[in-house]
This record gives structure tokens, sequence and C-alpha cells, in this order.
């Protein structure tokens, strides 16, 4: 298990008060967790389509950050969500699979695979948003660029980008929603 | 995208939502007052509200609507949580109580009234009116519980709509006139579960994520 439940805990708060970097080492650390979950789970899907879950998974408890209590432990509410988006990802795959969520105590981390992760269906939702939504998702995913390089390229305030890259990333947690229906 | 690129974009996302039970009472509260607003400009408050308050049977309508809405209420807020577990045993204890008095008072009308008591002079317009006092809080509480994460859509649905019709049969309270618990139990009872029926059916469409 990568850190406590304390640790997560401590970087979710933080990074719902703000601090990114707080929040992206809280999403790296549970990455190898979910990944090994639903690759134990969904041997059947194989590792790249595992992936798609993955990304899935990290876009939900985004989307859902909210609804986690700051005084709780943040396990149990990142094995809800990845227990939720796990079942409707396989049902939508057309492979029913048991998920006792006892058994996440036990499950071991997986790394990225050889193939670095690279995968198509978040790619393909990306394009399905607006051109400028589009854009400003790609500049900081890919390219890596902060909120305030991006405003600067796309000639927006840093604010407006914020409010952009909000909505985007709400945006395609509902498309997510509707494509795997 | 890789997953680390996805990643990259998501924290950069640091605008925080309310959490779900920030939301309800910016939502529900006009919602109520809309509908207590309609029912006291349309069918009027009962004009012997305060003395039919004070005599018990009576003022269980008030009583056992008014805790139907808030303990739906609150197992439809902890619904909104993916973790969450909803307590339903304090529900089904206002059911008990409800089916108790309904029990009571069909021993205890002589057998030649009980069709009466049932019947009373405005099931009709009960279980017309009710629904539509209750449409607007439960509108009011699928906008503020949308943003959860149940991992229930149709359970939670029903709780919404159980607190909805709660609310909506609370106020009709303060017009109804008819006392008995074999009216008010069946009229308001059946009003108030084709409310939760309905919004269940909403919230297996509206509440998934």
């Amino acid at each position: 298990m990568t850190g406590t439940d304390d640790d997560w805990a401590a970087l979710l708060r933080a990074g719902m008060a703000g601090d990114a970097r707080a929040y992206r080492a809280f999403l790296q650390a549970i990455s190898p967790v979910i990944r090994g979950i639903v690759r134990a789970r969904g041997r059947a899907l194989g590792e790249a389509q595992c992936e798609d879950v993955v990304q899935d998974v990290l876009l939900a408890i985004h989307a859902k950050r909210h609804t986690w209590r700051q005084d709780a432990p943040a396990r149990p509410w990142v094995y809800a969500i990845t227990r939720h988006k796990v079942i409707d990802a396989f049902r939508a795959r057309g492979a029913g699979i048991e998920l006792p969520v006892e058994d996440f105590g036990d499950v071991l981390e997986a790394p990225a695979g050889v193939d670095p992760t690279e995968r198509g269906d978040m790619e393909k939702l990306i394009g399905m948003l607006d051109d400028r939504s589009a854009g400003i998702v790609r500049l900081i995913g890919f390219e890596g660029a902060t909120t305030a390089e991006t405003g600067a390229q796309l000639g927006m305030t840093e604010g407006a980008v914020r409010v952009a890259l909000h909505r985007a990333l709400k945006a395609l947690a509902v498309l997510r929603e509707r494509h795997v229906e | 995208m890789k997953t680390d690129d996805l990643i990259a974009a998501l924290s950069a996302d640091t605008m925080a939502e309310a959490a779900p039970e920030q939301r309800v009472l910016p939502w529900l509260l006009p919602a109520v007052l809309v509908s207590l607003a309609g029912l006291l400009l349309t069918l009027g408050a009962r004009p012997d509200l305060a003395q039919a308050l004070t005599s018990f049977v009576p003022a269980m309508r008030h009583v056992l609507t008014l805790s139907l809405f808030g303990l739906a209420l609150a197992a439809a807020l902890s619904m909104t949580r993916p973790d969450g577990r909803a307590r339903l045993w304090p529900l089904a204890l206002v059911a008990a109580v409800a089916l108790a008095l309904l029990i009571w008072a069909y021993a205890s009308t002589p057998a030649d009234g009980r069709m009466m008591a049932l019947q009373g002079k405005s099931y009709n317009i009960c279980i017309i009116t009710i629904p539509i006092l209750s449409i607007l809080p439960v509108a009011a509480l699928f906008m503020a519980l949308r943003s959860g994460a149940t991992t229930a859509p149709t359970l939670a649905g029903a709780l919404i709509g159980l607190a909805g019709g709660g609310a909506g049969a609370a106020v009709y309270a303060i017009h109804c006139v008819e006392s008995s618990p074999m009216f008010y139990v069946t009229w308001y009872g059946l009003a108030i579960f084709a409310v939760s029926a309905i919004s269940a059916v909403i919230g297996r469409r509206i509440l998934r994520w």
C-alpha cells in the first residue's frame, strides 16, 4: 500500500484546500492501488483496457471529490468510488464481475505497464469537448503547461483558464457516464 | 492519453465545489416556501389550526409528515456519499406509528362510520394536492443532491421522494380538516408513496454518475 490512510487523507485535504501539488501526489498515490484492483478483477479485459478503467476511476474521484467528508478516512471513500466505477466499466464491456469491497485490503499495487499507459478512450472523450476546452486539457495534460502558461498561449486570463478547465473536466465526467452506457 | 497526463490535468483543477448537504438549504427553503404560499393563497389554512395542533390525534398528521420529511432527508443526505449507508429503520418507525394509529382508529370507529371516516370529505383533493405541493421540494432536492455520488440511485431517488412528499404533506396538513387517522394515514400515505415511486424512477436516471 502506498502510504497510510492518514497520508491519503492529509494529501486530499490539502488538495481540496487548493494545493495542486498535494492533490497531484494524492492522485499519484492512489493510482497504483486502483490499477491493482482493476487488474486483479478484470483479467479478461487485458492490461490496456484496464488502464481505461483506471482513468475512469480517477476522473470520477476528481469529479466527486466534494463528497468526501474531510474528517473521515480517505481509503473507504476511494474504494467505494473504485468499486462503483469498476462494476460500471465491466458491465459496459460485457464482463460481469463480483467485487466484494473487503477484498481490497490485500490487493497488490500495480505499476503502469511497459506500454506507457497511453490510452485512447480518454482521448476520444476529449475530442468530444469544444475546441477551446479540449485545447486547455491537452496543453495542461500532455504538455504539462500551468494554468498561467495556458492562459498566455490562448489569450485568456488565468482565472478564465481555471474555470474553463473545471468545466471541461466536469463535462468529461458526464460524457464518460453517457459513453459507458 | 497517459494516466500521468490525466493526473496532471486533474490536479491543475483546484476549484472546489460545495458538499451536497451545503447545497440543500438554498434549494429546499425557497421551494418549500413557494409550496406553502401556494397552499395559503389557494386553499388557505384551516381556521382552527391552533386548536387542531393541541389535540393528539389530529396533531399527529403534522408530527408524522414532518418526521418523515426530516428522517428521509437525513437518509438521502447520507446516501450522497459513495461510502455512505442510509439508516432506514427510523423511517420504518414512522411507518409503524402511522400504522398503529390507523389500526387504533379502525378499531375505535363504529363499523357503520368507517367508510365515512376513510373517505372523509376531501380525499380526492388530498391525493391530488399533496403530489402537487411536493413537486417543488422534490425538484429542489434533486437539484441539490445530483452532485452527490450515490451508489444506489433508485433508493436515493425514493428517499428524496419520501422527503419531498413528506414536506408536501406537511404543508397540506395546514389546510386539511380531516382528523381521523383512517383518512390521513391512508390518503397522505398513498400520495407520498406515489411521489416516492416516481422519484425512484427519476433518481435511477439522473443520480447516475
